[in-house]
């Protein structure tokens, strides 16, 4: 595309010299590379993970579905959460044998329609033609002579993303081969089972299906305007929850009959192999998102106190200026006087009374989601109106609002997502999420855009910087100390490796021949080349040499830093060829990717040594009045050179830790999932928000699938009518 | 994708800016601050003792950009570029008259100090001793280890150390002030100097009891006179704007300060130091080009006793002593006081605290004297402790550390309830040391009982600044006071015996996980309250105190819990500091306004 050609031409013209050393060779198609795609290179993923943990995939938007994207993704990395999914229905062995096979044909390539500007192909055939096919494709793409800003622009970023593809359309439905009738639950299943038999670890999904069963039973989101995410979120949760109650019921009662009905012995085995798996795993939506309210409401005429527990899926907070998270939970707990119009009505004095009620956690869920009220109704303007107050949110939190007898009350949560609304109303904007992936930190999804971003981007968002971007529902999910603790080390190691690379940063003329950083990069690169073709690690250590130039050390350690990655042995030969063919062309990618950053990296050394000696320049103007002052700087350069001097000399000897990637997410959810508390099955498992009229509560609890359903919708018919009011 | 422009983030002066301040690149004018006197009751804080009034608003205006480094507003709110770490404004207090000075740290202790401890003078003399000795001595004094000297007398850091001793006739009552002219100085570091157009006067007039105030706001460095006479109060003795570094601390020395000399030390959001002497209105940058560090730095302190040597927190976990005389050199990590080969990593299981330097290192020609890693996460405040033995550093991690940095020895290890520490201060007589952070609470540790004490809620957003009020303390009564984000100051009232644990101790061992049962330093300390953490209670516990401990996080349902006396929202925007003055309690927020709260008339003393 122009643009790209447009970028590399700029950066060509401002490298002068040492352009001439770089290889002659370029891969214009390399230039594409998003910042994402640079960024797994930079630290390779290794073997690939079999529970999805390594897909970054954009979603595609289909016009204000962004609301849809932001969620999606959040749960998509709600890493108890994605692994139910994929396990449920759970299958006995035999059956999951079969299922490999079919499953494999069920998603992946039947169910994979390219869109029309992609060639179809199996993905072997379209990881090595891409590059090609998307060169070829110039007319269709951006505008000749786009400004350089318009690169940072997320349409643009999402454009190259959309353009990179692999893009995934998920039109189709496999609710059968689940057994289960096509809904909202299967069409989720889908997307992440596609995303997880799916090669690349980057790419593009649409999700036309699951926004068509979702606009097809749910009136309220079948316009195309811009929803409210956290409606959405709640719709989708409660949907999860009957779907996979229902299809459980009807297991049972397959059982029931089957159980009577003449069957070989293995047949038998299995039908109660398959209900006892179900029956354990259907409450999982509960025993994730679910916590239990309770509200002691007391009667200020009989003194009389009485407690009502209700569940809850998510947490939805009123906002005052200036406060934190944690105060709005306080908030949400502190007293409340019922009076007025707003009467309790008691059973004991048998009629409605003043009475002072709260609200405290009594079961903490595992997963904390959390909701910002920032669309409040206001009188004046007889509509919804968005709160820009500053409500700071940590990594970090505990909840003081328990009951005494919880369980657990100290609970240590971690914040993992965030939803972000950009805009000035309710009624109009964009969601994106924030979300931190276990395999990669933090990363920015936006529609068909994935970023990686730093830790510190995640509180950029509180509410008080021009942008009209705040968070709206925050994710926090269950962790101890020593998880975090270690999380910590990870990221200090990770820091610390880093702050290595980057101690000799001003550049000096330097003698020594690797590792100086202006013609290192070369260096190290032609030295691998050869040797990758044969050798598949070694271009690992390569991206990692060439991404983080800087980093010789890497180099002399790779070998044995890669043999020390978890190897899965489980791969068909076949698999491999296709592997190899990929990690060559990506090698190739790569390298082109290397002789930009590199271009990249001499660039900024030289504008850094021009500005340097602009500045010894102007010291040495400055010298009749202070001449010390220059002195003391060619000092300095020279303490700079004793100092990288033995820097590398430090490098050389290579002692440098590989940066292990943190998986405690991951592992932290693995043993705790053996803790699952049986499921109490609740009934309605509503929003409770506080503002809800208490004469609600009183609705019963019931067990019942169809009753559950019509609770549902009543109480999201009321939190519209509230929203709407 | 639906965006509007951002609010413009400073008021428009760039309208109100005439074309003839484009003479040498200056093209806005500066706004100059405002002082005004709100009353009301909204301006008055009750407490049991009487009533706060405020008595000064002072707005101190937010400089303009710098002309060539233009506000680039990006209106892309998710422009993933970073973003320069910024501090609220942070306020430096410095009454010259020493015996005010000492007198604000002797009133606290009247009744058990041996005052040997905390007086600046003490501090003074015993340096010189010391300093004496050392010359006539010197072998055996590179190996000692610092605090192994006799009671009585405050220990220096680095004062073993022969090659960190100043040269000799540097001292006494001839300061030495930095090189570099200010106002002539045509760095590109510093983008104008505005002294006061009365300055000489102003300070010939001024009252060495009254307060000087040194603030940062924004890229501007203010120097205020707080005890002029009103309509010049307002405006600032000199104003010092820098081009890209906006300073982010700054700590006076207390030891060097008199009528005609004021060190001032500031670190700044590109990693620079400046070494700033007030009068003489000169100045030596530290750290110049990022030679030692690159990171930012998050707060600066002079060492205790010390007159050159000062103590910054670096962004990058890294705490550097450095020697404001000594010229940087490049640093490279050492270790038994030869460099290293090897570029380490911060390793955490490696040693708790990684001396990259050792104040004992005897390659001192250069800066940094010492250098210190503690973990690779933003440092965001330390303080000394009022008997110069420890150091009580917080983090962004959420980590309380307690160093007994004249051993360099990492001796306690406290996690926050969560989130990150933002503060942390000492009790005047050095038992206590105060938190606050991004739980929303206070909390009070006890360094000899090596424990929490108590949380305090009250707060309803993150706490920014915790200070004691020494004018209120004594060895059992404290009164200390938090400003947070939440726009609240909040004071509170903690009695050691008025303290109540929800439940019975025992429950306490079981509630902290570990085996690593924090092991009081001194069991009879809670006993002897008006004892002193000091010398000797250091050396009866031995090596035991000087363990490394890490501690659990204790639950909420078994540790105190303290409320405040006073509460109130001062301010239209987040707070950043607090500090208490013999008659007046001040605040600062993000935004620039100080406050001055006078004290309620006839009752200072509890």
């Amino acid at each position: 595309m122009s643009s790209f050609f447009n970028r590399m031409r700029s950066g060509a013209g401002t490298s002068s010299p040492s352009a001439g050393s770089s290889p002659a060779k370029k891969d214009p198609n390399a230039l594409q590379i998003t910042p994402l795609e640079k960024y797994l290179l930079d630290l390779p993923l290794g073997p690939s993970r079999d529970n999805g943990s390594d897909k970054f995939w954009g979603l595609e938007n289909f016009g204000n579905t962004c609301y849809c994207n932001s969620i999606l993704q959040c749960l998509y990395y709600s890493v108890p959460f994605r692994e139910q999914v994929i396990n449920y229905p759970k299958r006995s062995p035999l059956e999951s044998v079969t299922t490999t096979s079919t499953g494999q044909a069920r998603i992946d390539p039947d169910a994979v329609i390219l869109p029309p500007n992609h060639p179809s192909l199996t993905p072997t055939k379209l990881m090595k033609q891409q590059p090609v096919q998307n060169s070829a494709r110039n007319p269709g793409g951006p505008p000749p002579t786009p400004k350089p800003e318009d690169k940072e622009h997320p349409d643009f970023k999402k454009r190259v993303a959309q353009a990179r593809g692999p893009t995934l359309s998920m039109g189709n439905d496999n609710a059968a081969a689940y057994g289960m009738p096509e809904s909202l639950f299967t069409s989720l299943k889908d997307i992440f089972e596609a995303l997880l038999a799916h090669k690349s670890n980057v790419g593009v999904v649409s999700p036309t299906k699951f926004l068509e069963v979702l606009r097809r039973e749910n009136e309220m989101f079948r316009s195309a305007m811009h929803q409210d995410a956290h409606e959405f979120l709640n719709l989708l949760l409660n949907e999860v929850v009957a779907n996979v109650e229902v299809h459980s019921k009807r297991l049972e009662e397959e059982k029931g009959t089957n159980g009577h009905a003449e069957k070989t012995g293995f047949e038998k085995a299995l039908a109660s192999a398959m209900t006892k798996t179900t029956s354990s795993t259907t409450g999982w939506v509960h025993e994730l998102f679910e916590g239990t309210l309770t509200s002691e409401t007391k009667c200020l005429t009989c003194e009389n106190v009485s407690q009502r527990d209700e569940a809850f899926l998510d947490l939805s907070v009123d906002l005052d200026e200036h406060s934190s998270v944690t105060a709005c939970l306080r908030k949400f707990s502190a007293e409340e006087m019922l009076c007025e119009r707003n009467k309790f009505h008691c059973d004991r004095c048998g009629g409605l009374q003043e009475a002072e009620k709260r609200m405290k956690i009594k079961r903490l869920p595992r997963i904390l989601a959390l909701h910002l009220k920032r669309f409040k109704y206001t009188e004046d303007l007889q509509r919804l109106q968005k709160l820009f107050h500053r409500v700071v949110y940590p990594y970090h939190l505990r909840l003081f609002n328990t009951t005494d007898d919880a369980e657990d009350p100290d609970r240590l949560y971690e914040l993992y997502a965030v939803v972000v609304h950009i805009g000035g109303g309710p009624y109009h904007g964009h969601y994106i999420s924030i979300v931190k992936t276990e395999e990669r930190g933090w990363l920015l999804f936006d529609d068909e855009m994935v970023e990686p971003v730093d830790k510190s981007y995640v509180q950029n968002f509180f509410g008080d910087r021009p942008g009209l971007a705040c968070a709206y529902v925050l994710f926090y999910q269950e962790t101890t100390l020593e998880a975090v603790k270690r999380e910590q080390d990870a990221e200090s190691l990770a820091a610390a490796a880093k702050a290595v690379v980057e101690i000799p940063k001003e550049p000096v003329g330097l003698g020594l021949k690797t590792n100086g950083f202006m013609n290192g990069i070369q260096h190290v690169k032609s030295a691998v080349t050869p040797t990758s073709d044969e050798d598949t690690n070694g271009y690992a250590s390569l991206d990692k040499a060439v991404t983080e130039p800087p980093q010789p050390i890497k180099l002399s350690t790779s070998p044995s830093e890669v043999t020390a990655l978890p190897q899965v042995p489980s791969r068909t030969p076949n698999e491999d060829i296709k592997s190899k063919k990929e990690r060559l062309k990506e090698e190739k990618e790569r390298k082109a990717v290397a002789k930009i950053t590199g271009r990249q990296e001499e660039k900024a050394e030289r504008e850094r040594l021009k500005s340097l000696e602009v500045k010894r320049k102007e010291g040495m103007k400055k010298a009749d009045a202070d001449t010390k002052a220059a002195i003391q700087a060619s000092k300095a350069s020279k303490a700079e050179e004793d100092q990288r001097v033995a820097a590398e000399s430090g490098n050389k000897d290579g002692v440098s830790t590989p940066v292990p990637i943190p998986t405690g997410g991951l592992s932290r959810f693995k043993s705790s999932s053996k803790s699952f508390r049986k499921s109490k099955l609740f009934g309605g498992s509503r929003e409770s928000s506080k503002d809800e009229p208490f004469a609600e509560e009183n609705g019963a609890e019931a067990t019942t699938p169809t009753d559950k359903s019509r609770n549902r919708f009543s109480s999201l018919r009321k939190k519209t009518s509230n929203m709407m009011l | 994708m639906f965006v509007l422009p951002p609010p413009p983030r400073y008021p428009i002066t760039q309208t109100t800016a005439s074309p003839s301040g484009q003479t040498n690149g200056q093209t806005v004018l500066e706004m100059s601050n405002v002082l005004t006197h709100p009353s009301g009751p909204e301006f008055q804080l009750s407490v049991g003792e009487g009533t706060y009034i405020l008595q000064d608003n002072l707005h101190l205006a937010t400089p303009p950009p710098h002309p060539q480094d233009a506000p680039t507003v990006n209106p892309n709110p998710l422009a993933t570029a970073p973003i320069p770490p910024k501090a609220g404004i942070k306020l430096t207090i410095c009454i010259t008259s020493p015996r005010k000075s000492s007198l604000q740290l002797y009133r606290v202790n009247t009744s058990t100090s041996t005052g040997s401890n905390l007086g600046t003078y003490s501090i003074k003399e015993s340096e010189n001793e010391s300093r004496s000795s050392n010359e006539t001595n010197n072998n055996g004094a590179m190996t000692q280890l610092p605090s192994s000297n006799a009671s009585g007398r405050t220990p220096v850091f680095g004062e073993d150390n022969i090659l960190l001793t100043p040269v000799a006739g540097k001292e006494g009552v001839k300061r030495k002030k930095p090189k570099t002219n200010l106002v002539k100085s045509n760095s590109q570091f510093i983008s104008r100097v505005i002294p006061h157009d009365s300055l000489n006067k102003r300070l010939q007039e001024h009252n060495p009891e009254g307060m000087f105030v040194f603030a940062n706001i924004d890229r501007a460095y203010q120097w205020l006179d707080l005890s002029s006479p009103t309509p010049a109060r307002a405006q600032p003795l000199m104003k010092i704007l820098f081009a890209k570094a906006h300073m982010l601390c700054h700590d006076i020395n207390s030891l060097t300060k008199g009528p005609n000399h004021i060190d001032v030390i500031m670190g700044a959001s590109t990693g620079d130091i400046v070494w700033f002497e007030a009068y003489s209105q000169k100045y030596v940058r530290v750290n110049k080009n990022n030679i030692i560090s690159t990171s930012a730095v998050s707060q600066i302190r002079w060492l205790p006793g010390s007159e050159n040597l000062f103590l910054a927190a670096h962004m990058d976990g890294s705490l550097i002593v450095y020697d404001k005389e000594r010229d940087d050199a490049a640093f490279i990590p050492e270790s038994n006081g030869a460099p290293t080969l090897s570029q380490n990593p911060f390793d955490p299981d490696l040693k708790p605290l990684h001396i990259n330097k050792s104040v004992n290192s005897k390659n001192q020609k250069a800066n940094p004297v010492a250098s210190w890693k503690i973990s690779n996460h933003r440092i965001t405040d330390f303080g000394f402790s009022p008997d110069s033995r420890h150091l009580a550093v917080v983090s962004e991690d959420g980590s309380l550390r307690i160093i007994n940095y004249l051993k360099e020895q990492l001796t306690d290890l406290y996690p926050s309830y969560y989130g990150a520490f933002n503060c942390v201060c000492w009790s005047p007589n050095g038992k206590y040391i105060l938190t606050g952070g991004q739980d929303d609470l206070v909390s009070i540790w006890s360094l000899a009982e090596r424990r929490i004490v108590a949380r305090c809620p009250g707060h309803h957003s993150w706490v920014t600044a915790v200070a004691f009020d020494p004018r209120r303390c004594d060895n059992r009564n404290y009164r200390f006071g938090s400003v947070g984000e939440d726009r609240r100051l909040l004071l509170w009232d903690f009695n050691v015996g008025m303290l109540r644990r929800p439940k019975a101790a025992s429950i306490r061992n079981r509630a902290s996980i570990s085996s690593n049962i924090p092991v009081g330093r001194n069991r009879t300390e809670s006993q002897a309250t008006n004892r002193f953490r000091s010398n000797s209670s250091l050396d009866d516990d031995g090596v035991d105190a000087n363990e490394f401990v890490e501690h659990e996080v204790e639950s909420r349902t078994v540790t105190a819990e303290l409320p405040p006396v006073m509460s109130k929202a001062i301010d239209e925007h987040p707070l950043s500091w607090v500090g208490f003055e013999e008659e007046c309690i001040i605040t600062a927020c993000v935004e620039g306004h100080v406050r001055v709260w006078k004290r309620p008339q006839d009752c200072l003393s509890p």
